[in-house]
C-alpha cells in the first residue's frame, strides 16, 4: 500500500464511535435542568447577535425568551436570530460551533444537542430574517439509544456520523421572510427525568442561572441601583425578559431571586481590577448582607444570609456570591468560598450578591461548574481575594460590632426604662437599690465599650441617647424624695399576709438587723435577700 | 407582551374564511356576550391555529387537540409566535381516542367542561368502527356532567367511510320516527316523499348529511338533558377542492329534569333547515334544495 493511500485512508477513518455521543450528552449534565441552561444561552446569544441589526429592520423589536411546558415536552423559544439551512445542517456536528470565545456564551457547540439527555426526540425549528422557510430538525434520541444498546449487545459497533444520519432528519416549511425566531422542543421526556418539567424548581433554576432582569423598584427596591452599576461596569451585561409559561395557564416573568422579602441591606460594589494595569477591570462585584430593621432603617444584621424556606439548606440558598459570565451562573454560591476564602468561612455565608467576570479571558468549564484554569483566571481569583474576601471579612467584622452595639443600647435603654417606671411608681424598693445601681452602672460601662467599636452614626447616637438617659437615671437613683416613695417593710407583711404575731416578730428582726450593719446599703441587700427568700417560699 | 414579527406565515382557504368571519363570529360573539366571560375553548387548531387567532379576544383558556406530533411542534411554535403559547394547553392524541379514553398519550386528561367546542375534522364523520360518534356521545356526556351550556362548531369532509351504511338506516327509521312523533296522519305522505326523496342515490351526499348530522346532534344533546338548536349545514370546497361541511349548534343544558330534554326547536324545523354553500364571499341555498316538510292548511 502506498503512503498516499495510507494517509488517505487514515484522514477518513471514523475515529468517534456512536456511544460516544450517549456518553457524552448523559454525562455531562449530573443535573438534568443544566440542560435547560444551554438551550437558554443559545437563545441569549441568538438574541444578542439580532440586536446588533435589529434597529436596521424593525421599528419594535422585544427581545424575549419563552420558556414552556406543554404535556410532556419542554419548549424554549427566542425572537433572536435564527438559522437558515446551512446552519441548521450543522446541529448534527457535536462540538461544533461557529461562536466567538469570549464573546458569546455559549462556543463549545456541544449544548445544542444537551437535550438528547432526557427527551426521546429534541425537535428544532427556525427562521432567519430574509430566509423564507422554516427549517426544522429533529433527533429522535430515543430511538438512537435503542440502535446503539441493541448493536452494543450484538458486539457491533457504528461509526457517530453514521448513526445520527440515520437517527435525525431535516424539513422545511415556507414562512414570511421577515420573520425571525428558533423553538426548541424537548419531546417525550424521558421517564426518569420527568422533574425538569416542574414549574416551581424550574422557576426558580432559571431565576438563579439566567441573565434575567432585576424585580422590579415595586418588588425589589434595588434592583434598579444594582442593574445601573451593573450597566455602567460590565460591557456584557445585558439581562434578557425570559417569561415561564405553566400547563395550567399562567405567564410568569423571571426576575433574579431577590426580592424585599429578602430584607437585604442596601447594596455596595467593588471593583477588582488588574494589578499590572489599575485600568483593568476583571470582574465587578455587588453584595449585600441580611438587614435588620434597625433605628427605622434595614441595616446589616451579621448572620448567615437567609430566606424563607423550609429546612437550611432552602433558607440559605442565596448565601453566598455566586459568579456571572455574560449573565450566567457559573458554578453554585460555594464556588467563590473556595475560591476566595481560605478562613472565617462562614462569614463569606452573611453576604449575598455577585461578582460578575469581565475579563474575556476566563473561560467558563463545560459544565459551567467552575472557570476553566489558566493564569487570567489565577490573576482574577487572586485579585478578588484582596478584593472581595479581605473587604467582606472586614465589612462582617464591622456589621458584628455595629449590631452588637446597637443591640446593647437597646437592651440597656430598656432596663434604664424599666427603672425609671419602677422609680416613679414607687415600686423601687429600697432593699433594690444598691442592686439597680450596680446593675445600671454596669450596662453602661458595657455600653461604653461597645460603642468604642461601633461605626454606624446612627448607633452612636443611639448609644449617646441611652448614656444620657442612663445619667439620668443614675440622678434620680440618688435622689431621696424618689427613694420616699420606695416600698417599706410594711409592704412585705401585706403582700405575704403575716399574722399579727408573725409581723411582730419579722419587725423585731429586720430592726434588730438594721441597728447592725453601720452601712445601710447592706443592710439593704441583706433585707433583699430576705425578701426574696420569703416570696419564693410563699 | 408583542406579537412576533412575521405572525400571520399561514394562509386559510377564502371559505372558510368567509364562514368564520360571515357565519360563525356572530354565533361567536353572541355566546361571549351571553356566558360573560371569555370563552373556555376545546378545539382541533391544527398548525395555523387559525380560528383561535380569529377569536381571541373572545376565548381564555384553549384546549388543542393534534395527534400529528410535526403538526403539534408547528403549533407549538405559532402559539409562541402569536404570543399565545400561555394559553394553550396541548393533548397528543386522536380526538376520538381522548375522548373515549379520557387521557392523550401522555396521560393528559382534557381540562372539562368547556364554553365552546371546535372540532374542525381530517376526514369525515362514519367509519366503520363508529369511534367518532361514540368519541361525540363521550364528549356531550361530560359536558352534561358539568352541567354546562356549549356552543358546538364541527367541519368535516363530505366524503366519509360509511361502509355500514349508517345514514341510509338513520333515514329508514327516521320516517318511522317522524310518524311516530307527528300524530297528524295526514302528513304522512309527506314524509315518505320528504324520505324518498333524500334516500334517491343521485341526491348528493350533503343532503343526506347535513339532516344525519343536524339529527344526531339533536338526539344525543336531548338524552344528555340539553336543549339543542341546528343551524343549518354549509358545503364548501375546502383545501385542494375537498367538499367539506360545516356546523353550529347550541347545547343548552337543562338543570333540574330527570326524562330527556326537549328542544325549542321542532323536528319540522331541522328538517327543513336545509343546506347553505359558501361559495366565493356568500351564502347560497344549494342548487338540490330539498323538499321542506310542512304541515297541511287548515280547514275551517
Amino acid at each position: 500500500m502506498s503512503d498516499v493511500t495510507r494517509k488517505g485512508r487514515s484522514e477518513t477513518e471514523e475515529l468517534v464511535y456512536a456511544a460516544a455521543v450517549l456518553i457524552l450528552s448523559e454525562d455531562l449534565y449530573p443535573r438534568k435542568l443544566e440542560i435547560i441552561r444551554e438551550y437558554i444561552q443559545n437563545a441569549s446569544d441568538a438574541l444578542d447577535d439580532y440586536s446588533k441589526i435589529a434597529d436596521f429592520v424593525e421599528e419594535r423589536w422585544e427581545p424575549v425568551i419563552k420558556v414552556s411546558i406543554q404535556g410532556r415536552s419542554l419548549l424554549i423559544f427566542d425572537t433572536g436570530t435564527g438559522m437558515d439551512d446551512e446552519e441548521m445542517a450543522k446541529l448534527k456536528r457535536i462540538a461544533y460551533s461557529e461562536k466567538k470565545q469570549g464573546e458569546e456564551a455559549g462556543y463549545k457547540g456541544i449544548g445544542r444537542l444537551a437535550g438528547i439527555a432526557v427527551a426521546n426526540k429534541l425537535k428544532i425549528s427556525s427562521t432567519s430574517y430574509g430566509d423564507p422557510n422554516l427549517h426544522t430538525f429533529e433527533f429522535r434520541a430515543g430511538e438512537m439509544r435503542e440502535d446503539v444498546s441493541r448493536k452494543k449487545k450484538a458486539g457491533e459497533q457504528e461509526p457517530a456520523s453514521l448513526v445520527i444520519n440515520r437517527h435525525t432528519s431535516m424539513s422545511k416549511t415556507e414562512v414570511d421572510a421577515e420573520s425571525h425566531y428558533t423553538l426548541v422542543e424537548l419531546r417525550d421526556i424521558r421517564d426518569s427525568c420527568l422533574d425538569i418539567l416542574e414549574v416551581d424548581p424550574l422557576r426558580e433554576y432559571v431565576a438563579d442561572i439566567a441573565p434575567v432582569e432585576y424585580a422590579p423598584d415595586s418588588e425589589f427596591q434595588y434592583g434598579s441601583l444594582i442593574s445601573r452599576k451593573l450597566r455602567e461596569n460590565v460591557p456584557d451585561y445585558s439581562p434578557k425578559a425570559v417569561y415561564l409559561s405553566t400547563s395550567i395557564g399562567e405567564r410568569i416573568r423571571v426576575y433574579k431571586p431577590y426580592t424585599d422579602d429578602s430584607k437585604l441591606s442596601e447594596p455596595d460594589f467593588i471593583e477588582v481590577r488588574n494589578p499590572d494595569d489599575s485600568e483593568e477591570l476583571l470582574a465587578y462585584c455587588w453584595y449585600a448582607s441580611k438587614g435588620l430593621e434597625m433605628l427605622d432603617k434595614i441595616r446589616p444584621a451579621g448572620k448567615i444570609f437567609a430566606i424563607e424556606g423550609d429546612g437550611p439548606e432552602r433558607k440559605h440558598r442565596l448565601a453566598g456570591l455566586v459568579y456571572k459570565l455574560f449573565g450566567f451562573s457559573i458554578g453554585d454560591r460555594t464556588l467563590s468560598e473556595r475560591t476566595l476564602w481560605t478562613t472565617t468561612l462562614p462569614r463569606a455565608r452573611w453576604f449575598t450578591g455577585e461578582i460578575h467576570i469581565v475579563d474575556k479571558n476566563i473561560l467558563p468549564t463545560t459544565d459551567r461548574s467552575n472557570f476553566v484554569e489558566n493564569e487570567w483566571r489565577a490573576k482574577m481569583y487572586s485579585q478578588a481575594r484582596d478584593a472581595i474576601a479581605s473587604r467582606l471579612n472586614r465589612e462582617a467584622q464591622k456589621i458584628s460590632d455595629n449590631r452588637q452595639a446597637f443591640e446593647t443600647a437597646l437592651r440597656v435603654k430598656q432596663r434604664l426604662e424599666e427603672c425609671q417606671k419602677r422609680l416613679s411608681n414607687g415600686q423601687m424598693e429600697q432593699a433594690d437599690l444598691k442592686t439597680v445601681r450596680d446593675d445600671v452602672n454596669r450596662e453602661l460601662d458595657h455600653l461604653r465599650k461597645r460603642s468604642i467599636k461601633c461605626k454606624d452614626g446612627d448607633v452612636q447616637r443611639q448609644i449617646k441617647e441611652v448614656a444620657i438617659l442612663g445619667s439620668a437615671v443614675k440622678q434620680e437613683l440618688a435622689d431621696p424624695k424618689r427613694l420616699r416613695k420606695a416600698k417599706t417593710i410594711a409592704n412585705i407583711e401585706t403582700e405575704l399576709s403575716m399574722t399579727s404575731k408573725t409581723r411582730k416578730v419579722f419587725e423585731i428582726i429586720m430592726e434588730t438587723l438594721q441597728n447592725h450593719f453601720e452601712d445601710k446599703n447592706e443592710y439593704y441587700a441583706v433585707a433583699s435577700k430576705i425578701y426574696s427568700a420569703l416570696r419564693k417560699k410563699y | 407582551m408583542k406579537k412576533v414579527k412575521g405572525d400571520q406565515p399561514f394562509q386559510s382557504n377564502p371559505n372558510k374564511e368567509y364562514i368564520r368571519t360571515a357565519f360563525d363570529q356572530p354565533i361567536v360573539e353572541d355566546w361571549f356576550k351571553k356566558v360573560g366571560r371569555p370563552l373556555k375553548y376545546l378545539g382541533l387548531p391544527a398548525q395555523q391555529m387559525l380560528d383561535i387567532v380569529a377569536w381571541q379576544t373572545m376565548l381564555g383558556r384553549f384546549t388543542g387537540i393534534e395527534r400529528m406530533e410535526n403538526q403539534q411542534h408547528l403549533m407549538f411554535l405559532s402559539a409562541n409566535v402569536r404570543d399565545l403559547e400561555h394559553r394553550l394547553y396541548a393533548l397528543y392524541g386522536s380526538f376520538d381516542d381522548i375522548l373515549i379514553r379520557g387521557r392523550d398519550l401522555y396521560q393528559k386528561s382534557p381540562d372539562w367542561p368547556y364554553d365552546f367546542i371546535n372540532l374542525d375534522y381530517f376526514g369525515g364523520f362514519l367509519y366503520s368502527d363508529l369511534s367518532r360518534p361514540k368519541a361525540f356521545r363521550k364528549l356531550i356526556a361530560n359536558q352534561a356532567a358539568y352541567e354546562r351550556s356549549f356552543l358546538l362548531i364541527v367541519t368535516q369532509h363530505l366524503r366519509d367511510g360509511d361502509s355500514l351504511k349508517e345514514k341510509d338506516k338513520f333515514l329508514a327509521d327516521l320516517g318511522d320516527r317522524l310518524k311516530g312523533a307527528i300524530l297528524d296522519e295526514k302528513l304522512y305522505s309527506r314524509i315518505d316523499k320528504v324520505i324518498a326523496w333524500y334516500r334517491q342515490a343521485s341526491i348528493p351526499d350533503a343532503a343526506r348529511q347535513g339532516l344525519y348530522m343536524n339529527f344526531s346532534f339533536r338526539e344525543l344533546g336531548e338524552a344528555e338533558h340539553f336543549k339543542v338548536k341546528c343551524r343549518p349545514g354549509i358545503v364548501y370546497a375546502g383545501t385542494g377542492k375537498a367538499s367539506m361541511i360545516h356546523f353550529a349548534t347550541d347545547f343548552i343544558y337543562q338543570a333540574n329534569i330527570a326524562h330527556r330534554a326537549t328542544s325549542d326547536q321542532s323536528l319540522l324545523e331541522v328538517i327543513n333547515l336545509g343546506l347553505l354553500e359558501a361559495r366565493a364571499g356568500t351564502f347560497r341555498s344549494k342548487a338540490f334544495q330539498q323538499p321542506k316538510l310542512t304541515a297541511p292548511k287548515r280547514t275551517s
